[in-house]
């Protein structure tokens, strides 16, 4: 799922902190927010913060590219979400190494479906 | 039997499970052997409250006097890892998806009652058996009662597995106990969402564009500032709500309120322009998803001694609970508390959180009966709303609650839908290939924003896609055509509307083989079919076939939804006024299994009220972007004296859960048209009837 932007690259838990509400009452706008610890300086910064859906039809949801001048390393944004599922925010770091964290979110459809699940 | 439906205004913090033994998530036992069985998903007149507490009860073994049901606190649900499950009563699956782990939830806790008893005892537990809420030891006689041995039992480990009955041995559930809630109806002791009452509570009116899609420009609120009563004028996005001491004067001053909206473009927008929108999907060679292949269509054709072609054609619908949408909210401190009807009080409780910006354990739902259902309170647009409200309100509870008319005009509304058909019969009248094209809205796509699987919405073609007949060649077409009309899960979704097409189309191909409709749906159903198995029990229940008083005609469907399968006969007149007399219809039901069969035949006679007025008069029409129709003058519903008698035939093959609240619906319509036909020569392809010339006897 991350080999794409990784390239086979190690990604390591931490640094990044996702936050997502659990429980989503439909997934059309579902917002969240994604912060990395990261002094932002032109020698330690944050490149991209990229974030990837689990059952989405288009699996990487969104990119948001940062540079030094970006001062803080955090976005804030609105999702829509295919389900219930994991969402993982993967962190891009200037020294080539990637960090990152996931959330679990429970998409509550309240659907007269045929099928059952 | 008894039973009883614990409801008041509690909030969680005194929820049984402080003061009584929990032995799990589901099943509460108090000192005095009260049970207390918890119900996660919502009670709106389907009875499942009731169905799902017998199926517990059963595996139990308790005394059935001694239940109450609870409803699952949504806080409760989301501190404690979603440990009820789903909570929505939607898709007639509340049942078939929840009978597994409810039933394991009963025997479950049932072996850790049997448990503590043996440990009490010290016998082995194999040698203890239990028979309404009583424990006994078979070799020494020695009985105890589970409200006995409930605080042991709830501190031992839960058996890993547990057998469940087989349904043959039911005692409680498969039997005609009384629902629950009913005595609180009657005496009016039940609370609807529209009864909340709080101290110091407000009320709030609302106005949406009248315009699909449109927005808020202005709002003069000194117009009505100085008004007796109001409060408050609040302009939000795409609406504006006016808050005063009572809800009269909070709708009456909205009246009179200014409102500039932005119509977005779309005050153009009328039935005939969504006509010829959904008529150009018929033709279009492109954006058209192939639904099902079976063989060569073209082939079939060019072999057929005759070729039928028809288009049909169903109308919009809306809900029209008879409680309009309602919420009472009122946020205090961080924490919020939420009073309303609604279908998935998780997904309110999620919208709660989402709209107040609080962390999700802040948040209290608080149940009431909801006042019709339907498909409507799934969403949760009105419980954002209330919310809303009360955030600009804070600390002063708020009842916001829509007009009749608010509610009409902004529904999510059962697609409307235009089919083609075509089909090709071999020299026996047999069908040798079957086309049809959908052109409709996807509710999947527009209202879920979901993606389709193939550019197909399963609900769009239901009952084409899945249709028994054997037919050797067919092709299903999707074309998605989305009018700006927002679209909605109604009572049965797409078979709600399409066995209506396929069934009076295959009725078309009976007369054009001529043949009997019955014998030759038979003729073309697999005898293995449960279709052909409801179908046949149904048409003896009717006697189909046998003789009928001059100028009474008959009509025959067959369907499967949710699950279920279903048939109906109808037997009927019409005088020369085009009056309908329905003398009898009969619906016929396999549901596998059937937990309540007094249910069962409740739920199938209020399928067919909510189906004769669908069909007969139901339909919502748009002129300059809005809804014509506002209230029961001009959406006129199904009145006690025009009600056939309807009567139900359960016909459980066993070894499977199907639905009850939708798939009874399903056959109504094709059959009463199908009848209409043998009456009058005069073959119906679109609904309501009204526009036909045809009322009600």
């Amino acid at each position: 799922m991350l080999d794409p932007i990784t390239k086979g690259a190690q990604v390591k838990n931490g640094r990044v902190k996702l936050e997502l509400p659990v429980l989503a009452d439909n997934g059309n706008s579902v917002s969240m927010k994604v912060s990395v610890e990261s002094p932002m300086t032109e020698a330690d910064h944050v490149r991209a913060i990229h974030l990837i859906s689990e059952r989405n039809p288009e699996t990487r949801m969104a990119s948001f590219h940062l540079g030094p001048r970006a001062g803080s390393a955090q976005i804030a944004s609105r999702v829509r979400l295919a389900g219930s599922q994991r969402v993982v925010a993967l962190a891009e770091m200037s020294d080539g190494s990637f960090w990152m964290d996931s959330a679990n979110v429970v998409v509550t459809l309240s659907a007269c479906m045929d099928e059952t699940g | 039997m008894g039973g009883g439906f614990a409801f008041g205004f509690h909030l969680p913090a005194v929820n049984a499970q402080n003061v009584a033994p929990e032995i799990n998530a589901w099943v509460v036992i108090r000192p005095d052997d009260t049970v207390i069985i918890r119900y996660a998903r919502s009670e709106m007149g389907q009875g499942s409250m009731t169905s799902a507490a017998q199926l517990v009860a059963e595996e139990l073994e308790c005394d059935w006097n001694k239940v109450r049901v609870e409803y699952a606190d949504t806080n409760a649900q989301v501190r404690r890892k979603r440990v009820w499950g789903d909570m929505a009563a939607v898709g007639s699956r509340t049942i078939r998806q929840s009978q597994d782990y409810l039933r394991k939830a009963g025997a479950t806790a049932r072996e850790m009652l049997i448990a503590a008893a043996a440990k009490e005892w010290d016998v082995p537990a194999a040698e203890c058996t239990a028979s309404s809420n009583v424990i006994t030891h078979g070799l020494s006689s020695r009985k105890t009662s589970f409200g006995k041995v409930a605080a042991s039992a709830a501190k031992l480990e839960p058996p890993k597995e547990v057998t469940l009955k087989d349904p043959k041995e039911w005692k409680i559930a498969g039997k005609p106990v009384k629902r629950i809630e009913i005595p609180d109806i009657v005496t009016g002791r039940i609370r609807y969402g529209i009864d909340a009452q709080l101290p110091g509570m407000v009320y709030a009116a609302i106005a949406q564009c009248p315009v699909f899609g449109g927005k808020v420009k202005s709002v003069d609120a000194a117009k009505v500032q100085g008004r007796r009563g109001v409060i408050k004028v609040l302009p939000m996005q795409d609406f504006v709500a006016v808050v005063a001491d009572n809800w009269w004067r909070a709708k009456e001053a909205l009246k009179e309120l200014p409102i500039g909206w932005d119509f977005g473009g779309n005050d153009s927008v009328s039935s005939e322009s969504i006509m010829k929108f959904l008529r150009a999907g018929l033709d279009d060679q492109s954006d058209v998803m192939v639904a099902k292949r079976i063989g060569e269509l073209e082939q079939g054709m060019t072999g057929a001694a005759k070729v039928l072609e028809a288009e049909y054609f169903t109308p919009y619908l809306a809900h029209v609970t008879l409680e309009p949408q309602t919420c009472t909210a009122v946020i205090k401190d961080g924490r919020v508390d939420v009073w309303t009807s609604t279908q998935n009080a998780e997904a309110t409780h999620a919208a709660a959180v989402a709209t107040a910006g609080v962390p999700l354990e802040n948040v209290y739902v608080h149940r009431m009966q909801l006042g019709g259902g339907f498909g409507r309170r799934a969403a949760q647009d009105y419980t954002r709303q209330g919310v809303q409200i009360a955030k600009a309100m804070e600390g002063t509870p708020v009842k916001m609650l829509w007009t009749r008319e608010e509610d009409m005009q902004h529904d999510n509304y059962r697609p409307a839908s235009l089919v083609r058909l075509k089909a090709g019969l071999d020299a026996a009248g047999n069908p040798v290939a079957w086309y049809s094209r959908v052109s409709a809205p996807s509710i999947i796509a527009t209202l879920l924003k979901l993606p389709l699987k193939e550019g197909i919405d399963p609900q769009a073609v239901a009952s084409f896609a899945d249709q028994p007949y054997s037919i050797p060649n067919v092709r299903i077409e999707y074309a998605q055509r989305n009018p700006n009309v927002p679209v909605g899960f109604w009572r049965t979704v797409g078979h709600s509307q399409n066995p209506f097409v396929r069934e009076c189309f295959v009725d078309e191909l009976a007369h054009a083989a001529g043949k009997d409709p019955y014998e030759y749906r038979r003729g073309i159903l697999p005898a293995s079919t449960k279709e052909s198995g409801v179908l046949e029990a149904t048409a003896k229940a009717a006697g189909w076939g046998t003789s009928v008083p001059a100028g009474v005609h008959r009509g025959i469907a067959v369907t499967e939804a949710y699950g279920s399968y279903a048939a109906a006969v109808a037997e009927l007149s019409v005088n020369d006024k085009n009056a309908v007399d329905i003398k009898r219809l009969v619906l016929g039901i396999d549901s596998g299994h059937v937990v309540n069969p007094d249910n069962v035949i409740a739920q199938m006679q209020g399928s067919a009220v909510f189906m004769l007025t669908a069909m007969f008069w139901g339909e919502i029409t748009i002129k300059d972007g809005r809804v014509e129709q506002s209230n029961f003058h001009d959406h006129r519903m199904m009145r006690l004296r025009e009600m056939p008698k309807v009567e139900v035939v359960l016909a459980p093959s066993g070894g499977f859960w199907g639905g009850i609240g939708e798939p009874g619906q399903a056959a109504i319509a094709p059959a009463i048209c199908n009848a209409l036909f043998a009456a009058t020569g005069r073959r119906i392809r679109s609904l309501p009837l009204k526009n036909h010339g045809f009322d009600i006897a």
